[in-house]
């Protein structure tokens, strides 16, 4: 069972470490394999890990420790892998999507000039989120927190030579060092009071009120900046530079689910702060709506499903923010599937049009690619949860737990969720009656290309299709009226509480809700977008307001930048040219004339220095007579 | 009262003795820094050291006065004849040249000095410094320093060795004629 | 202990180094100044074998065996510098030798 999981976690760093070494002395495509390969070796050790566990009575987890990492004190870190329900979940979720993923980069990134480089990194990517998800104490998860960052930072900025992508990845990467130190702050109230970061069985328990809120908060802080939660939501849409594969790696299976695991693994604490875990679900129940309404106006197809990425995890954060950690879990599942298909059939769409982004551009494109049209369709049912697509078995859940509440922010929660299926139906279909049906726009026609008479290399094809079927089949595996295994499967690692676990009224009448939610939605993008039947509502407010992104960009630009930036112009005004500027033409202009003067001393007749030397030896002298 | 006399009678000569040799050693010592022929000044030189040997013996150090006679008057001042003879005459007037301050200075510097332990002894002559007894027949023979030396002092031996060494190589190399010149 | 007092060999030392320290100072000639310096020595070892004569310590007469030797390495160099200057038909005037004037 640790064998596994630590296969698990190695195999992408040893891809990464032997694509790095050999360097330019393998093929392009060798470098592609072997970081396809450690993944999917990943995964095998994830199955292993998951088999074992599984066979093994009760499925606790259980710790396995390489060797004590950090000791300070009182204070002990393993490098220590914990192998639970959870974490094996994480584990197969990030392998084995991740490989897919991996796999269609190799036809994506073809004839890119830096594969090698972004075959590295990826698997990098890959090892730091098994880091994240494995570690045994949260100063490892911490670790593989800060790796995601950083590779993260390095994948978006990946081509290097757009300013855009540059300045984009330092967004997020600034974005989420935020949320990284107020997770350490977290850290340091936790190690301070309990001596322990380890995910021992109900560990943090036993803080003050005070020290648990503040530890809730500080994590709160971290998982919504990894997760593009507001106020910390900012650096999603613009790490859309990076190449389409990462996008789908990123904002699928791995990086923004991350504070959602993290709310899960941590859920001891959460629970001690149920204000902080309710304002995570607050959180999210905001951001899922923002994030729908902005999503209503982009006209760059990443950035669409971008935002409803960023409103699916609204979903997540609020079912695992009222208690329902296994349907957040779920529905992290599900979106992993249908989410990766989406940002890869939209890479596809991109590759035939040659790097084309814009749906304006892109009417009938499903006449040309037709392969692409049905996965995408199925991708887009499952986000708006319509039955029997994944999406509609893992959202329904999260919804109908808000409504078993019973509590006036709980109805506030339900009528949010209901609303944002409303607009994932409105959004995800006015990209779909843009992009794919009718005639071909002249500009597609110009444009489209195919790859050897398909519509893409197969190593992006079998991806796309492994995923159009599990987006489709793989909520199948729990609808919680009926049959629960998932659940069932977290519940020693994170149970989900009883003010948050649905009746079977509030399953259905929620499902029916949602469903007839998404279908409305999905009638008013019909009516909009194919029939033109109804007009798009005047509001140049609103709509500036949207494009704007609710002009977050902005408030901090004018919060943040300006006043800094005004800062340090003062300084360089008021102290820098006074100041240092003066000093300095000043001390140089001194050290001369000194240096002018004593210059004369310098005769260079040997007997004057010797002289000196006797006259020190003369005052020495003298002085010690003196104090003698 | 017999061992008595010849007691004052052994030191008054002893004590002209000293005088003849402090004479003999500040004058020769005068003479070295003042001929202006280099040639006269290490002549001088084997003066003031053979002079400063017999106070050594008076001091029981016979065997750093033979050693005195034998290093410095047989050996070093001998290299130095030949370097002057090898260099050929040079005159110079030895009060004389540079800047006078440099002069007026180096007279002040050197007399500070010397007014310095002047006093500085003084201030321990009629405490610590006051003479005591005798010692006994070993001190200073060679036998004794050799033991001293050897067992003692083993280790500043070794490197009084390995500076000597040094020394020798860089002489050569200093004097050596294949030496290629810049 | 016949004859005069260790402070009065101290003393003769004394002279001694201020007369090797005015040769240092005021000689131009190369050669001269090497001998000034032996005065100086020497002046120290009268110092270091009075002063073992008072202690009853052996140490000091040691202690003027090395500064022999030291003296015998440094006339070795002070003369080998001398050759080479020589060598190169340069001044072994001191005053001449000012390539470091500031």
């Amino acid at each position: 069972m640790t064998g596994g999981a630590w296969l698990c976690l190695l195999a992408p760093l040893g891809g990464t470490s032997l694509i790095t070494l050999c360097g330019t002395r393998i093929p392009r495509v060798a470098a592609a394999w072997i970081a396809t390969t450690s993944v999917f070796v990943a995964f095998g050790g994830a199955v292993w890990a998951f088999v074992s566990l599984r066979s093994q009575n009760g499925h606790r987890g259980e710790f396995t420790t390489a060797w004590t990492w950090l000791e300070s004190g009182n204070f002990h870190a393993g490098l220590q892998l914990f192998v639970d329900p959870l974490s094996t979940v994480m584990m197969l979720i990030v392998s084995g999507v991740g490989g897919l993923i991996v796999l269609y980069s190799i036809g994506y990134m073809d004839g890119d000039d830096e594969e090698r480089r972004y075959f590295a990194y990826i698997s990098f990517f890959v090892f730091s989120m098994l880091l994240l998800v494995e570690g045994g104490n949260l100063l490892l998860l911490l670790a593989g927190w800060g790796l995601v960052g950083l590779s993260s930072y390095l994948l978006i900025g990946f081509w290097h030579e757009r300013p855009s992508a540059v300045e984009a990845a330092k967004k997020a990467f600034v974005m989420n060092a935020f949320g990284d130190a107020t997770m350490a702050l977290a850290f340091f109230i936790l190690i301070a009071h309990t001596h322990s970061l380890s995910f021992v069985s109900g560990f943090g328990v036993g803080l003050s009120p005070t020290a648990v809120n503040l530890v809730a908060l500080g994590l709160l802080g971290g998982a919504a900046a990894k997760s593009a939660q507001i106020p910390l939501q900012t650096w999603l849409p613009d790490a859309m530079e990076g190449p389409t594969p990462v996008s789908a790696l990123i904002h699928a299976a791995t990086m923004v689910t991350a504070g959602v695991y993290l709310i899960a693994r941590t859920h001891f604490i959460f629970e001690q702060a149920r204000t902080v875990e309710l304002i995570a679900a607050g959180t999210g129940a905001l951001t899922l709506l923002v994030a729908g309404l902005i999503a209503l106006v982009q006209v760059d197809i990443k950035r669409v499903i971008a935002y409803s990425t960023m409103s699916q995890i609204g979903y997540m954060f609020l079912g695992a923010g009222v208690g329902a950690y296994s349907s957040g879990m779920f529905h992290l599942m599900t979106h992993a599937f249908f989410k990766a298909l989406l940002f890869m059939t939209a890479g596809l769409a991109i590759h035939a049009l040659a790097g084309e982004q814009d749906i304006r551009n892109m009417r009938g494109l499903g006449r040309l690619m037709p392969f692409t049209k049905w996965c995408f369709l199925a991708g887009a049912l499952a986000l708006v949860g319509i039955p029997p697509f994944s999406g509609f078995f893992s959202k329904d859940s999260i919804v109908a737990s808000t409504a078993a509440l019973g509590t006036w922010y709980g109805w506030i929660f339900w009528v949010c969720g209901i609303a944002g299926a409303f607009l994932t139906g409105l959004y995800t279909f006015r990209l779909w009656f843009l992009v794919f049906p009718g005639e071909p726009s002249p500009f597609v026609r110009e444009h489209h290309h195919k790859h050897h008479g398909r519509e893409g290399a197969w190593t992006m094809l079998v991806p796309v299709g492994v995923l159009a079927v599990l987006a489709t089949v793989g909520g199948w595996l729990q609808w919680s009226p009926q049959w629960h295994p998932f659940s069932d499967w977290l519940e020693p690692a994170a149970r989900t509480l009883a003010v948050a676990a649905p009746t079977n009224t509030q399953e259905y009448y929620t499902s029916v809700a949602t469903v007839l939610a998404g279908l409305a939605g999905i009638a008013v993008a019909w009516a909009i977008y194919s029939e033109r039947k109804l007009a798009i509502p005047a509001a140049p407010f609103w709509r500036r307001t949207l494009e704007h992104k609710f002009w977050f960009d902005e408030l901090y630009d004018a919060v943040f930048y300006k006043p800094t930036a005004a800062f340090a112009a003062a300084l360089r005004r008021e102290f820098e040219e006074p100041v240092v500027l003066q000093t300095g033409p000043d001390l140089g202009r001194t050290t001369l004339e000194t240096g002018g003067f004593v210059r004369r001393i310098q005769t260079g007749l040997l007997r004057t220095y010797v002289l000196f030397l006797a006259a020190g030896a003369a005052g020495v002298v003298l002085a010690f007579l003196i104090a003698k | 009262m017999s061992t008595l006399v010849a007691a004052s009678a052994g030191n008054v000569l002893v004590w002209i003795v000293w005088v003849v040799a402090v004479f003999s050693c500040l004058g020769s010592g005068i003479a070295v820094i003042t001929f202006s022929n280099p040639f006269y000044s290490a002549l001088a030189l084997i003066g003031n050291l053979g002079s400063l040997a017999v106070m050594y013996l008076l001091l029981s150090a016979e065997f750093v006065a033979a050693a005195q006679v034998l290093v410095y008057a047989g050996a070093v001042v001998v290299m130095f004849l030949f370097v002057i003879a090898y260099v050929g005459p040079r005159r110079e007037t030895p009060w004389s040249g540079g800047p006078s301050w440099q002069t007026v200075g180096a007279v002040g510097a050197a007399g500070a000095l010397l007014v310095e332990i002047v006093v500085a002894v003084g201030m321990q002559a009629n405490g610590s410094l006051h003479s005591d007894g005798r010692v006994g027949a070993a001190f200073g023979t060679p036998a004794w320093v050799g033991r001293v030396f050897l067992i003692d002092h083993l280790l500043a031996f070794e490197i009084t060795s390995v500076v000597l060494l040094i020394a020798a190589v860089g002489g050569v190399i200093l004097g050596s004629h294949t030496r290629r010149t810049a | 202990m016949l004859g005069p007092d260790v402070a009065w060999y101290v003393a003769v030392a004394a002279v001694l180094f201020g007369i090797g320290a005015l040769g240092v100072l005021i000689r131009r000639n190369t050669l001269v100044v090497l001998l000034s310096l032996e005065l100086m020595l020497n002046a120290g070892n009268l110092a270091l074998i009075a002063l073992s004569r008072h202690w009853h310590n052996g140490s000091g007469q040691i202690f003027a065996l090395a500064v022999m030797a030291v003296a015998a390495s440094e006339v070795c160099v002070g003369l080998g510098l001398v050759v080479a200057l020589n060598r190169r038909r340069l001044s072994l005037d001191v005053d001449t030798l000012s390539e470091l004037r500031g």
